[in-house]
């Protein structure tokens, strides 16, 4: 696998069989092919299927409920929970992904000059990611406590602040908060992408661009960011796939307070569930379907092409 | 790119580094002294120095809190689904990457958008579906959904090892009288070797790590996984941070050593999006 794109580059060997009968080759592809498909088509076809139709169902745990049509997703759009969440995702979805990405582009480029001990540095940005998800935000959520908190200690001791500041309690920090703690978990599948994205974009290139008089800034701007646009979306696609599923984050941070501050749809889903609504629990999960089959449509596309 | 640094690029840019490797370091740091410190030292006498170190709450954890079994549940259930994924998903990667059949394009995209769904979409009808086939509050019931997302996960890196690797050995092993399977299973499988294992690794890491089915699916304190056990001890009043952090060393810390000493295999599982971040 060489580096630089995201799925496996390398270039499909495939010439025509001559050693077997179309017909057996056939047979041995379906009968290797059958296990995973099953497996597939009952886990993960079938209750997304399911999902959509329990969604216009009044179904509670103990009662399979009767066809409702609609009125899940009316009831929906009247609680404050829901439109809270819809704000909420929106919001802590597009700051975190903002922030990454210039985080990601800044230092992929810095990683990408002549710099000592580059594998050294790669390594050490690899750890935030290497850490479970669950034990990263559980780690922040002691850094920001009031009590006995990294941050607190240091804002308190250095003076610049006179009372604990409960980072995930006020309403205004809670979602900086989060975003903060998840991008710090989440950059370095942004930096290392790029990195390797921008050691792909052939010398020549930069050379060229050189004798052209081209500045460090312009090079970046007309060589290095032309070279791995690609790159570039397919990592945003993807990422925002699940970082708008990210249940870990808000549900260790906050469980979505303080009253609502940061609820978002996977964990409203997740309080429908234990509230024992099925119906109405599946409808949150099933409206955030059309974003998410938005985006892994176009992640698709992009990833067959480079096949 | 091409120029040498100047020294004033030399100091910007080392020490721009040098302030991420601080913000990389500092969590993984506190994280670290507060396990090794007792709650009248967390408390009373808050520090950033590893001050009256002590290896009481690794103590408590592993002697009083059942943490052992939640580590052997939690092993159970990532080490089950990752053996099935493995095993259904190199069959599957190898047909859908060397042999040619009527819809093979078509089950590659099906394998590629469940990749991409969201566990998020799918722990309603799951929870629904484990409770009608008696496998709720099981370990066998939570190996069964972690397969939504290990099965699609290793077929998917598999596939891109699989097309890494020239299908030339393979051929002449046929011309020399081997049957497809034979190719596959003594040729291909072995050239793939470090692949495997590192499709294994990530499918293990990403059943190891997950919380949200863990959280829904199995209930009884004795059959928690390792991320519930300790996701439990912060939802409540009081924190006893020692113990957490303590915990959450024992359940990082193995990972974190791991990917860094294979870094070459984690950044091209990265690249192929092995971990989501």
């Amino acid at each position: 696998m060489s580096q630089g794109t995201m799925v496996d580059p390398a270039i499909e060997v495939r010439s025509p069989s001559r050693f077997s009968l179309r017909t057996s080759e056939g047979i041995l592809g379906y009968l290797l092919v059958a296990p995973l498909v099953i497996c597939i088509l009952l886990l993960v076809v079938y209750p997304f299927v399911f999902a959509i139709y329990i969604s216009f169902t009044d179904r509670v745990i103990g009662s399979e409920g009767e066809f409702i049509g609609l009125a899940n997703y009316v009831t929906l759009m009247n609680k404050p929970d829901f439109q809270a969440s819809i704000r909420n995702t929106i919001a802590m979805v597009s700051g975190i992904q903002i922030v990454k990405l210039g985080i990601g582009l800044g230092l992929a480029a810095l990683l990408n000059q002549q710099i000592r001990a580059r594998q050294f540095w790669r390594g050490l940005i690899l750890l935030p990611w290497a850490m479970p998800a669950f034990v990263a935000f559980i780690t922040w959520k002691l850094l920001y406590a009031p009590q006995g908190g990294a941050f607190n200690f240091i804002l308190i001791s250095t003076g610049l602040v006179d009372t604990h500041v409960d980072f995930l309690s006020t309403r205004e920090l809670a979602m900086p908060s989060v975003i903060a703690a998840s991008v710090w978990r989440g950059f370095p599948f942004w930096v290392i992408s790029f990195l390797a994205a921008m050691q792909s974009v052939p010398r020549e290139l930069y050379e060229s661009a050189a004798l052209d008089g081209a500045g460090g800034w312009q090079r970046f701007l007309n060589v290095t960011l032309p070279g791995i646009r690609h790159v570039v979306l397919v990592v945003i696609l993807i990422s925002t796939i699940w970082t708008t599923n990210s249940f870990e984050a808000v549900w260790l941070l906050t469980q979505g307070g303080p009253s609502n501050a940061t609820m978002t749809f996977p964990v409203l889903a997740y309080y429908g569930l234990q509230s024992l609504r099925i119906g109405e629990a599946a409808a949150v999960s099933v409206a955030m379907l059309p974003i998410f089959a938005v985006l892994a449509l176009i992640v698709a596309v992009r990833l067959q092409k480079e096949d | 790119m091409l120029d040498k640094l100047t020294l004033r690029q030399k100091i910007l840019y080392y020490g721009l580094l040098i302030l991420v490797a601080l913000a990389i370091i500092f969590p993984i740091y506190f994280m670290l002294i507060v396990s090794l410190k007792l709650p009248r030292d967390i408390y009373r006498t808050p520090s950033l120095l590893p001050l009256n170190a002590t290896l009481q709450n690794y103590d408590d954890l592993l002697n009083e809190n059942h943490f052992l079994t939640n580590i052997r549940n939690s092993l159970f259930v990532a080490g089950a689904s990752t053996f099935v994924s493995v095993l259904f998903s190199s069959m599957a990667a190898y047909s859908l990457v060397r042999l040619r059949y009527l819809y093979r394009d078509w089950i590659g995209r099906l394998i590629l958008f469940t990749y991409l769904t969201p566990s998020g979409l799918l722990f309603i009808p799951l929870s629904v579906i484990i409770a009608r086939m008696q496998l709720g509050n099981t370990l066998h019931g939570l190996i069964f959904v972690y397969l939504t997302f290990a099965a699609p996960l290793s077929t998917w890196l598999l596939m891109g090892y699989f097309k890494s690797i020239p299908i030339d050995l393979e051929e002449q092993a046929m011309v020399d009288g081997a049957t497809r399977l034979q190719a596959f299973i003594r040729i291909l499988l072995p050239l793939t070797g470090p692949g495997l294992v590192a499709v294994s690794v990530f499918t293990f890491t990403a059943a190891w790590n997950e919380l949200l089915f863990a959280l829904i699916f199995v209930s009884s304190p004795d059959l928690q996984t390792v991320p519930v056990a300790i996701s439990r001890l912060i939802t409540g009043d009081v924190f006893r941070w020692g113990l957490i952090m303590a915990g959450s060393i024992l359940a990082g810390l193995p990972l974190m050593i791991l990917y860094c000493l294979a870094q070459r295999f984690v950044v091209q599982g990265l690249a192929a999006g092995a971990v989501k971040g």
